[in-house]
């Protein structure tokens, strides 16, 4: 449905794109997943022809996509970072008016809006104007104005950012229905948790490259952390770290500030045999937490650094 | 037509400010025009002396000197008590005073002698009365030398009517500036200030935060967009311009109706609103940010109007000012409002002249359109 092939794009001598390629199907929700300044925003940028690229190729239902492409861009929807809606219309003419870029047909547009705001759940807010929306209500007025035409394709990018849990919840549930109905979704993120919960496939970015691609199985099976296991308040000497890091399957250890943080590979008992060491040197300890890897621990093994960093 | 309708939408949405805007500098407008119109009259009327004449004299010149004077002047006859003349001197209750001494018809008439005068220092107004009485007394001199009676002579000397003046007029407006001109000099202002400050405010709803990118990821193309704009901007444009024409009649009406130079007025004034919208597209492509909206659309129509002879006439303009001025729309726009202001009849070369001045107006309006354009798809590239 979309393929990229080494697109590169450069702000002067800033490489932000470095030979990306992506391929995403339809029906999917194709996460991209990395820091701030890892060329997301600018990669969805170059899809919508947004942004003229240094190189490479980005094509679209097929179709090479073009600033003048219409017929794409007539089937793409899009829900941007910031909120772009007219703080001098209501709800009802901000959502009516984006849908009006797309369906010319006003009885068509009618339906299609009344379902838009049922669908992000504004039915009692048409008539207010934007300014007097929390922020939550904000980025859903923010996803109807760019899904009410029932588009193919829907971008995403960072939806949900500066957004209260409850409020985030059900953006990421109105994702996943919108997939149901039958829209392929690219939703870009640097929150792990949301991309792990929603994706079916999720692409890797670190400087404008995309370093893993797969399902958050896939990916969590390319490294070699099974398990994490972190103990808190525990008062270790030098000796007992490098003992602890002898221990079998143990193959990462950090101690700082009393918090002992252990990466096993993916066989069973890592905690047991940690705290029966423990308990054999007589070391006290506050709480333990054993955590089945993370798409953090996949871009900490690949890139060395933390995915928030 | 979705773009057009947002814009007609947001336009409604700002209708408080639109009238804001309009009320105030229209207001401005017609307290500025109404200033400038009355100091163009009365610098000119003849102004009355109090004049003291002693009469030692009691001759027919003497009676001749006192009607003539008081013809124009508060003349009072005074005894010729120096003290008191002083004293009314001082106290300004006389400015000039005439000292007609004993015998002087004969000494005037045969010697060419001058009457003996006092006046209040520095009064502008006594040089006046010296070139009246050196005047009449020509007169009757003149007469007299051509066999005349001293009597005749002074009857026919008070007699004489002034030339009669007759003024060609050649422009067809009898040498009179109408009043509608002072208003339609100050259109510009007007327009300026309140198409910027308004279609600045609604283009800046436009390119908030990510709504650009939105609108140009949709289906509807750039060009269609700009299209409907302009569009947009042209109807808020012309219900602003028919405001200001319907201002004009409503206070210039009958004489606007009677004037053959209406028709040029209104196609100058169209011109201008061409020029301002393009303006007011350009400064709205500047900024997003209200109070630089502010600042930009203040230095602009102020300096424009201080520069192009809207606050200050062309006239008065020294050549250099007028040199740069040409090179800014509004020049062109007060350059015709001048000339139909001077002529009643436009014919022939004036009108040639008129319309080429129009002419270099919509010359202005679409260099402006493109450069507003070019910006436009820089920023958009840009983005």
């Amino acid at each position: 449905m979309i393929k990229i092939e080494n697109l590169v794009k450069r702000y002067g001598k800033l490489l932000a794109l470095d030979h990306l390629n992506l391929e995403i199907e339809e029906g999917e929700i194709y996460g991209l997943l990395g820091p701030n300044g890892s060329g997301k925003t600018t990669a969805i940028s170059c899809m919508l022809a947004l942004l003229k690229y240094d190189k490479g190729t980005i094509s679209i239902f097929g179709e090479e996509m073009s600033p003048d492409n219409y017929g794409i861009k007539q089937q793409i929807g899009i829900v941007l970072q910031n909120v772009a809606v007219f703080d001098e219309l209501t709800v009802y003419e901000n959502i009516d008016y984006f849908c009006g870029l797309y369906v010319k047909n006003s009885q068509e547009r009618k339906k299609l809006v009344a379902e838009a705001i049922e669908f992000v759940g504004l039915e009692e807010y048409i008539k207010m104007r934007p300014k007097k929306l929390s922020g939550g209500l904000l980025r859903r007025l923010n996803i109807a104005c760019g899904i009410a035409h029932k588009p193919r394709l829907i971008i995403m990018d960072e939806p949900t950012v500066a957004v209260d849990p409850q409020s985030r919840n059900r953006i990421l549930e109105g994702i996943q229905e919108l997939n149901r109905q039958g829209s392929t979704i690219i939703y870009t993120s640097h929150y792990m948790e949301e991309v792990e919960q929603i994706c079916t496939k999720i692409a890797i970015m670190d400087h404008g490259r995309s370093i893993a691609v797969g399902t958050k199985e896939e990916l969590k099976s390319m490294i070699k952390t099974g398990e994490t296991v972190t103990i808190e308040a525990v008062v270790l000497g030098t000796d007992q770290i490098k003992d602890i890091r002898l221990l079998p399957h143990v193959f990462d250890v950090k101690y700082d500030e009393q918090v002992l943080t252990v990466r096993c590979t993916g066989a069973k008992h890592n905690l047991i045999r940690i705290l029966n060491y423990l308990q054999e040197n007589e070391i006290s300890f506050g709480r333990v937490f054993s955590e089945l890897p993370t798409l953090n621990d996949v871009f900490l093994e690949i890139t060395g650094k933390e995915l928030r960093d | 037509m979705t773009v057009f309708k947002g814009y007609m939408k947001i336009v409604k949405a700002n209708i408080g400010l639109i009238l804001m805007y309009l009320v105030i500098f229209l207001g401005i407008t017609m307290m500025i025009q109404a200033v400038t119109k009355d100091t163009g009259g009365g610098s000119y009327s003849a102004e009355s002396v109090q004049i003291g004449i002693v009469d030692e004299d009691g001759g027919v010149l003497a009676e001749g000197v006192k009607d003539y004077l008081g013809q124009f002047h508060d003349v009072t006859l005074m005894e010729n008590d120096k003290e008191k003349l002083q004293e009314s001197l001082f106290y300004r209750n006389l400015e000039y005073i005439v000292k007609i001494p004993g015998g002087f018809e004969e000494k005037c008439l045969e010697d060419g002698e001058k009457l003996e005068v006092t006046k209040v220092p520095g009064s502008y107004t006594s040089f006046y009365v010296d070139q009246q009485i050196t005047s009449f007394l020509n007169s009757v001199k003149t007469y007299y030398a051509a066999g005349y009676s001293a009597s005749d002579a002074v009857d026919s000397a008070l007699d004489r009517q002034d030339a009669s003046i007759k003024m060609m007029d050649i422009n067809g407006n009898a040498g009179e500036i109408p009043g509608y001109t002072y208003y339609y000099r100050y259109i510009p202002y007007l327009l300026l200030c309140v198409l910027c400050y308004v279609l600045g405010n609604i283009l800046s709803a436009f390119r908030k935060g990510d709504i650009p990118k939105r609108m140009q990821a949709s289906a509807v193309s750039s060009r269609r967009q700009n299209l409907e704009a302009l569009l947009a901007a042209g109807i808020l444009g012309g219900a602003l311009w028919a405001v200001c024409i319907a201002g004009g009649f409503l206070l210039y009406g009958k004489e606007l109706l009677k004037s053959s130079s209406i028709p040029y007025y209104l196609i100058n004034s169209l011109a201008l609103l061409f020029v301002v919208l393009a303006l007011a597209y350009l400064v709205g492509m500047l900024t997003s940010n209200t109070n630089a909206l502010n600042g930009i659309v203040n230095t602009i129509s102020l300096g424009m109007c201080f520069l192009s002879g809207v606050f200050v006439p062309l006239d008065i303009l020294n050549k250099e000012v007028k040199t740069v001025a040409q090179f800014l729309p509004i020049y062109w726009y007060e350059k015709v409002n001048d000339t139909l202001s001077q002529f009643g009849n436009i014919t022939g070369s004036v009108r040639a002249e008129v319309l080429q001045s129009i002419g270099i107006q919509l010359v202005f309006a679409a260099a402006i359109v493109c450069v507003a354009m070019a910006l436009s798809k820089k920023k958009r590239i840009a983005a």
